[in-house]
């Protein structure tokens, strides 16, 4: 059978009855999605036909996949580096259009590539160190300190960049939550509920846990946003109640985003706002002015000094709701990265690497300032190295001393 | 003549096997085409250098020859990088050449249980897979439990000058091209490599005074502890450089020289390029420096180290005559290039038993290394090995965290040749834990195990260790105020005093800075300078020796996951084709190992895990 060329057939049992009319693909070793040699059948969608094919393939011999076996596959036959390996499955999980491209460029290997040129830059600079160390009467010229520091730090730039991307990553990664907050009857459920019902709901990527608030998941403008109707904050004998009491104030504190609702037919909403957003604690408030189709008067609903941006609202009439999602959409987007550059961490475990490598550089600058010997800071560099080589798989070695020999003219 | 272990050839490498041997109570053979020139260095008149120094001195704990032979033999001794940290000092030694050679002949001479039989090895012999001995090219037969390779750039050799090809293993030394053929008829694969070597020049025909002088190092610094040598007044080395006229010839000429003509297939190394090679490469750099190295104290020989080549012996003249201070130059020997046939490692064990034939090990250029040190480290390795091999015990193999001379074979084991491989610091993973100094912390207690050392150098050493704990620990008591103390005392305006501990700490300071702030505040202790040092380096290295164990601790267990000898790589499912073929090519011992042969991934390695784990559970 030549490979990649689609053939017509029937799938024969053993005893050679038909079980269906398929066609079928054959890649050889090598070619393949896993590296290894693979045959594709494709036959009618039927579950009775899907089953009794199946139960041929295993009875010959083969072994059904567990999920996620095909890439692991890839990866154990190095068609695939870890982190693209790890982008199959975030393409998988990807729902949004955002997570979606984020884990596209991953797989298509942007974001190796990205990480393989920092890493190249990283070996020179080493090789730069190594070359006084191992060639000390060679009649060469490693550059001077102050080169060295300039190349130390625009490394550290560079990882600096990358990993402000993971704030914008978690968000398309992980989905962006929101807390629906306020006192009693001011309107959160109905927010909530109209939010869900103007916007596609997503299948949930975290499962839920129990819980005594409502959350459901949203794509608004292709990011996931996790909305919490967190209807915990009750008043106890004039204030709320204490931090940390309620998992409402839990929620609220793990929220990117809070909406505090206002009831603006309560007189004293204004007075009350000042200590209830104090209490809130958060750094990320929109307040939402809600029932608006109650109130004649409108002149005061401006946002005083102090206070969070104010956004009228009537979640019985949907007044307002088109308004408030463009703040929300607007504060999310203040959090994102340029996209179109097509770099973004999304994996808390790249950030940690990106971190040490970050830590290590730090440390090494710190050696060259000093003057201290150039072994030492080699010791640092290298295990900045080691981190980013942990971020894609590699292993180098050899590495360093052939940059050292295309750089230099080594041999007294 | 019946022996335990014969070695054949007499270089640094087969003159360390055929002693360790002897040491552990064998009786060795080296055969050899002359007595009188065990050890002769064919190449630069040196002993050390980066890496290189650090094979000296494990060679020295492990009870071998060579440092001591330096120190005897040396004219100028240097430590280079003592502007830096302690792990990257090198020492280096300019040797009396023939003295060294005649040092080492006589001394070898003069132990019983080594024979030295002059002759030629033309074939090995074997029996049942098992190695027999080997029958010299003049037809005599030599039997023997363990045969040694040690057979330099005489295996195969044939030199280049111009477009002039002589057979022979080193100028005027006819090559063994039959042992060659006998290694493939048993089955070896062979390989070519190449190497050079610079003209010799008369001293006498050199202007010095437009050289830079290069003085040696005082106190002079000896390689071995067991050395008595007094101090003495040191021989200099000059530097100076190519002209742009040395350029211009070199480069018209290029296309005569056996490298470029196409005559020369095989590669040689990228350290060592020759002249026509530098101006080639590194076209943008204008001149070269060349050292001037004096061959000894009786001759007016000297060796100008850079200038390597195998251009016609006219250019080599015309070349030459232009670097600043040769202009009337005269050349004693023409510089060459030199072919020579080896076998690649894959086909030695980490015991540098070969896994095609039982009790026959390699070492030295065979397994495409360069350097006498590395030869020495290897040859050493291998004599102690042909011994346990004889007496059935386990292989002694140091791994990369031990010893250099662990880094060097366990590469030469894990991966392809690509050129004459020789040591750096950089190759080093745990450079920071294995210093010159610490040589014999790592390595005495092996030296012990297998009787290397005397008893009573052992000893010796174990006082040494304790006076440099005794001195950490004064370093900690002794208080120094810090308004005796100039820029140095900066950092500690805040308090009166610090220990004498934590000066010596501070960021960049050098040894040569550090002895005299001990000597200053601390005068009235009667350590030695040895212990000093060494106290110091502890001191300095304390914390990044604490983190380099953490690594360590993660390489061992790497390390410890051992592949059985008979495990089956051909069947393995799930493994890609590729990584097969590595893996029985390389027969890893260890997944450590395994994972550290070129092109194997990260997923060839968990996949091999778990078939591992699965080998281990059926096999109980």
């Amino acid at each position: 059978m030549s490979p990649f060329v689609m053939r017509y057939g029937h799938f024969v049992d053993s005893r050679q009855a038909v079980i269906d009319e398929v066609t079928a693909v054959f890649m050889p070793e090598k070619r393949s999605y896993t590296g290894l040699a693979q045959a594709e059948i494709f036959c009618h969608g039927g579950r009775q036909v899907v089953t009794l094919i199946l139960q041929e393939v295993l009875a010959s011999g083969a072994k059904a996949a567990e999920p996620g076996e095909f890439t692991r596959l890839a990866f154990m036959s190095g068609r695939i580096d870890l982190a693209r390996a790890e982008a199959v499955a975030e393409i998988v999980a990807a729902n949004t259009e955002h997570s979606y491209s984020a884990a596209r460029d991953h797989l298509l290997g942007t974001y190796t590539q990205h990480i393989s040129d920092i890493r190249g830059k990283l070996i020179g600079l080493i090789a730069e160190i190594e070359a006084s160390v191992d060639f000390p009467e060679e009649d060469i010229s490693p550059d001077e300190k102050n080169t060295l520091l300039e190349s130390a730090q625009q490394l550290a730039d560079e990882i600096d960049r990358l990993m402000e991307t993971y704030r914008g990553g978690k968000i398309v990664n992980e989905g962006y939550k929101i807390a629906i907050a306020g006192r009693p009857n001011a309107g959160k459920s109905s927010l909530f509920n109209q939010l869900l019902k103007q916007e596609r709901a997503l299948v949930t990527p975290t499962p839920g846990t129990t819980r005594d608030y409502l959350s459901e998941w949203i794509d608004l403008e292709g990011f996931a946003v996790n909305i919490i109707d967190t209807a915990g904050l009750r008043k106890a004998g004039g204030t709320i109640e204490k931090a940390g009491q309620t998992s409402a104030k839990k929620i609220i504190a793990e929220c990117d985003l809070v909406i505090w609702m206002i009831d603006l037919t309560q007189r004293k909403w204004r007075e009350q706002l000042f200590g209830d957003i104090k209490m809130l604690g958060h750094n990320n408030i929109i307040s939402a002015q809600n029932k608006i189709d109650l109130v004649d008067d409108v002149a005061d609903l401006k946002a005083g000094s102090g206070l969070p941006e104010m956004v009228a609202t009537s979640c019985l009439t949907g007044r307002g709701i088109k308004g408030l999602k463009k703040v929300i959409v607007q504060r999310i987007n203040e959090k994102m990265p340029d996209l179109t550059s097509g770099v973004m961490v999304t994996s808390a475990r790249h950030r940690q690497k990106l971190a040490a490598a970050r830590k290590a550089l730090k440390s090494a600058r710190q050696k060259i300032k000093l003057d201290e010997s150039p072994e030492l800071t080699a010791f640092d560099l290298r295990q900045a190295a080691s981190a980013l080589d942990e971020i894609t798989g590699k292993v180098y070695n050899e590495d360093i001393l052939k940059e050292i020999f295309s750089r230099f003219c080594i041999g007294k | 003549m019946d022996y335990d272990v014969i070695i054949v050839g007499g270089g640094h490498a087969g003159v360390e096997a055929a002693l360790a041997a002897v040491r552990m109570g064998r009786k060795a053979a080296i055969v050899t085409m002359d007595r009188h020139k065990l050890a002769l260095m064919s190449c630069n008149p040196a002993i050390g250098g980066i890496a290189k120094s650090h094979v000296v001195k494990e060679v020295d704990a492990l009870g071998g020859l060579m440092g001591l032979a330096a120190d005897a033999t040396g004219i100028q001794f240097r430590r280079l990088n003592l502007s830096r940290g302690a792990a990257v000092w090198s020492t280096r030694v300019q040797a009396d050449r023939s003295h060294y050679a005649r040092f080492i002949s006589e001394y070898v001479a003069d132990i019983i249980g080594v024979d030295v039989i002059e002759s030629l090895a033309g074939a090995i012999l074997t029996e049942n897979g098992k190695v027999a001995g080997v029958r010299t090219e003049d037809g005599v037969t030599i039997t023997g439990k363990t045969v040694i390779i040690c057979s330099g750039t005489f295996l195969g050799g044939l030199i280049h000058i111009g477009t002039k090809q002589i057979k022979a293993g080193r100028r005027g030394e006819k090559a063994a091209y039959r042992l060659s053929d006998s290694l493939k008829e048993l089955g070896f694969e062979v390989g070519r490599l190449k190497t050079g070597t610079p003209p010799r020049i008369d001293g006498d025909s050199i202007d010095f005074s437009k050289c830079e002088i290069q003085p040696g190092h005082e106190p002079i610094p000896f390689f071995s502890h067991r050395s008595d040598r007094q101090p003495f007044e040191q021989t200099p080395c000059y530097l100076t450089y190519t002209t742009d006229r040395t350029k211009e010839i070199v480069s018209a000429n290029q296309h005569l020289s056996a490298i470029f003509s196409g005559q020369i297939k095989s590669i040689g190394p990228r350290y060592c390029p020759s002249i026509e090679d530098k101006f080639h490469r590194f076209a943008d750099k204008d001149r070269h420096q060349i050292f001037l190295e004096p061959e000894g104290n009786g001759t007016n020989e000297v060796y100008p180290n850079g200038f390597a080549t195998s251009l016609p012996e006219d250019v080599q003249y015309d070349a030459i005559r232009t670097v600043t201070g040769l202009e009337n130059v005269r050349i004693t020997q023409p510089g060459y290039a030199i072919e020579y046939d080896y076998c690649p490692a894959f086909q030695v064990k980490p015991s540098l038993e070969t896994r095609r034939v039982r009790g026959l090990f390699f070492a030295g250029q065979i397994n495409g290394t360069s350097g006498y040190e590395e030869a020495a480290g290897q040859g050493l390795m291998a004599g102690i090995n042909a011994v346990l091999y004889i007496e059935k015990e386990e292989p002694f193999v140091l791994d990369r965290s031990q010893a250099y001379i662990g880094v060097m074979i366990d590469d030469l084991t894990t991966r392809s040749t690509t050129e004459p491989y020789r040591l750096f610091t950089s190759r080093a993973e745990y450079r920071l834990a294995m210093r010159e100094d610490n040589a014999r912390d790592r390595l005495n207690r092996f030296a012990q195990k297998y009787g290397l050392v005397p008893e009573d150098e052992y000893q010796a050493f174990e006082k040494l260790q304790i006076q440099t704990e005794e001195a950490v620990r004064h370093f900690k008591e002794v208080r120094v105020k810090v308004s005796d103390l100039d820029h140095r005392g900066d950092r500690f305006k805040k308090v009166d005093s610090i220990s004498l501990e934590k000066l010596l700490k501070q960021p960049g300071l050098t040894i040569n800075e550090a002895l005299p702030l001990i000597a200053r505040f601390n005068g009235d202790i009667d350590f030695t300078r040895e212990a000093l040092e060494r106290a110091v380096i502890s001191i300095q290295y304390r914390g990044y020796v604490a983190k380099q164990e953490r690594e360590i601790a993660k390489f061992l267990k790497m390390e410890s996951e051992v592949i059985p000898d008979d495990f089956n790589f051909a069947t393995l499912a799930g493994l890609k084709q590729e990584a097969k073929d590595k893996f029985i090519h390389f027969r890893p011992g260890s997944l450590g190992q395994a994972g550290r042969i070129e092109g194997v991934t990260p997923g060839d390695i968990s996949v091999l895990s778990i078939h591992l784990l699965r080998h281990k559970r059926t096999s109980k």
